[in-house]
């Protein structure tokens, strides 16, 4: 797929689709209030984002060296490490797993990692059953859909919707209560878990002095997910590597705050090699698949390096004015809002995600909520840039420009040309009229404020 | 080559020592009593918290287990829990030990009785390490938890947490009220895969 993602194309369908934009209005105003209310009662929290970042570019600066240390004592711990160039590798890897082992069925937990190298297609395609088991994306492989939001993935569906999904697809009533429709799912789910011969899990966390891997979750789904298959594979990106045990006690306050306004999510498990001697119950096999996908080239990449950084809260997406208005569809990757517009085209290419770093505002609400501090508006103007210096300005742009320096230069020009935009303003766009083509493309999507009164020069002479 | 060296040589080849890792933060003591806020916080993630003294231990989970029908426990062997156990087995209630606490066996218990090896009074959290006396499913699988440790097994923050804690069993777990989810428009659901009630019990 080497398309352009059309952005104003995919944006459109959702400001069309009413029940989406109220449903991501409400989401997105509960999770700013709920993460404010619980960040506003660290009082260092400035101080524990800056830590965050400090460790994370450190982490980054000698990742070679975090990433064998973190190989040597998962091995110590009696796992297996497994390293993969790309998406393909890591599919095939866990699909040999799955044969060598012959698994008929595998559980997942949600895992942004395995969205990205789109892991179910291939399973699919190797004949091994796989179940979703996290309810949002259960509901989405059901419904054979996308996650539209990194911690919400079923943001866009109404309980209507899941209802009719549910009852068609188990064969149960058509329920009106979410705590009904999430039993029915429990259920369903429990007898997955146990016929589950494999279990896939991802990675928020991986320590490098003690081999283990952290897992962030509130269902209860991960843990059945390491605990009850004979074989637990969790599949990792190369940045998600820290380096001590004790760095967890800044990342574990900054992350469910951030995320879905916690103090702390339901459950974490701190999950070192597989089973160990007398114990009943745990995997008897740990497999730790090491990916690069890409991300070895944004390392490369100075400008751009601390993008990796991003511990996928989704906290900027909550405060994009944007996204709230989009939703993570539109944005044609699982990496979706603020994060989404830089990842995107560097994972794919800046021909494929040419128009996402220009979805923005940079209003810098993403840059501000942001708990390990990446400049978010800073690495989008610096795509924005490349891609222009890359494909060449449109000559719209560049008259626009030429005119706007011609004029911004030189006083008595200036003053022309407000005398100008006012008139106009006071034959026509007082009313909203919409403006001729070619400037049309620019006021479609957005309100030509009113030129302010005049000048204080003016005022001051008079 | 393999993947591994192709990995390891293009993040070398732009390696440089710059950008110090920080120092790890001394814990910063809160203000107030650590028991007191773990209750608080314990409760307002929907946990049942209870505060009681050893001795009345036993008989009080014998009635609050009596109260919500349950009829089989898997149990953690703990010398903590042994009162438990016992006046739990006079009642006739069914017990699972440990060694038999495989996972489809304790999917039918109606409970499962842990310790915690710490809590943190500053999330509401419960700190479960696992071992072959103390299985992970126990904590999992049955639809009610009940957590019984002593108050000075409550830590003030994570920061604190991360201070005492060296070793890593195979698999240690926070525990922050019951399961949950809010993933069907944004209506929260006590209870998905995990269990839907937590009973903490607070000695002393």
């Amino acid at each position: 797929m080497k398309e352009r993602i059309d952005f104003a194309r995919n944006a459109e369908a959702a400001l069309r689709n009413p029940f989406l934009q109220s449903a991501l209005r409400t989401a997105m105003v509960r999770f700013r209030s709920l993460r404010d209310a619980v960040v506003e009662e660290v009082p260092e929290w400035q101080v524990l984002r800056e830590y965050a970042y400090a460790t994370k570019m450190h982490v980054l600066a000698n990742l070679d060296r975090y990433l064998t240390r973190l190989e040597a004592n998962v091995a110590a711990a009696g796992g297996v490490v497994h390293w993969v160039r790309s998406g393909d590798e890591a599919a095939s890897t866990i699909v040999d797993l799955a044969r060598r082992h012959k698994a008929q069925t595998i559980v997942k937990s949600k895992s942004m990692t395995t969205e990205e190298i789109e892991l179910n297609r291939f399973l699919h395609a190797a004949g091994v059953q796989v179940a979703e088991t996290d309810l949002g994306e259960y509901l989405i492989q059901l419904a054979g859909e996308r996650p539209a939001h990194f911690v919400v993935p079923a943001v866009h569906k109404s309980k209507g919707s899941i209802a009719a999904l549910l009852s068609e697809k188990l064969g149960i009533p058509r329920f009106d209560d979410a705590a009904q429709l999430t039993r029915a799912v429990r259920g369903e789910l429990r007898q997955r878990f146990f016929a589950a011969d494999m279990g896939v899990s991802g990675v928020n966390f991986a320590i490098a002095d003690t081999g283990t891997i952290v897992i962030v979750e509130n269902e209860g789904n991960a843990r059945l997910t390491t605990t009850l298959p004979r074989v637990h594979v969790a599949l990792m990106g190369i940045e998600k590597v820290i380096p001590r045990l004790a760095d967890l006690a800044v990342f574990l306050t900054l992350l469910p705050r951030s995320a879905t306004g916690q103090r702390m999510t339901g459950y974490v498990s701190f999950i070192t090699g597989p089973r160990r001697a007398g114990e009943v119950d745990g995997p008897e096999e740990f497999h730790l698949i090491i990916m690069d996908n890409g991300r070895s080239s944004i390392h490369a990449d100075r400008a751009m390096r601390e993008c990796l950084a991003c511990i996928r809260c989704g906290a900027c997406l909550n405060s994009c004015p944007v996204f709230e208005r989009t939703g993570g569809h539109a944005y044609g990757s699982v990496y979706s809002g603020p994060i989404g517009a830089v990842l995107t085209p560097l994972y794919r290419g800046l021909d494929v995600g040419r128009d996402l770093p220009f979805a923005s505002s940079l209003c810098g609400a993403c840059e501000e909520v942001c708990p390990v501090k990446i400049g978010l508006p800073r690495l989008l103007l610096e795509l924005r840039s490349r891609i222009v210096r890359r494909r060449g300005a449109s000559w719209m742009d560049r008259l626009f420009v030429r005119g706007w320096v011609a004029t911004m230069m030189n006083p008595t020009r200036l003053r022309a040309a407000g005398r100008v935009v006012r008139i106009l303003h006071h034959l026509a766009l007082r009313q909203r009229v919409p403006l001729p083509y070619p400037f049309s493309e620019w006021s479609k999507a957005r309100d030509l404020p009113p030129p302010a009164g005049p000048p204080f020069r003016d005022r001051w002479r008079s | 080559m393999s993947a591994r060296e192709e990995i390891l040589r293009r993040l070398r080849a732009t390696g440089e020592a710059e950008a110090p890792l920080p120092e790890i933060r001394a814990p910063i003591r809160i203000t107030g009593d650590p028991v007191q806020l773990f209750l608080e916080r314990a409760a307002a993630v929907g946990a049942d918290v209870v505060r009681i003294t050893s001795g009345g231990l036993a008989e009080r989970v014998v009635r609050d287990l009596r109260r919500r029908g349950v009829q089989a426990v898997a149990v953690w062997e703990d010398p903590v829990l042994a009162s438990v156990q016992s006046a739990l087995r006079a009642e006739g209630v069914e017990i699972l030990l440990p060694q038999d606490q495989t996972s489809t066996r304790v999917t039918r218990a109606d409970a499962g009785v842990t310790t915690a090896d710490y809590a943190i009074a500053e999330t509401g959290t419960l700190v479960l390490t696992c071992s072959p006396l103390r299985p992970r499913s126990t904590s999992l699988l049955p639809p009610l938890h009940v957590a019984v440790l002593s108050r000075d097994r409550i830590l003030p923050t994570l920061e604190h947490l991360f201070t005492d804690l060296h070793v890593l069993p195979s698999a240690l777990t926070f525990i922050t009220g019951p399961s949950r989810t809010a993933d069907i428009e944004l209506t929260p659901v006590q209870g998905v895969h995990g269990p839907v009630s937590i009973q903490v019990y607070v000695l002393g």
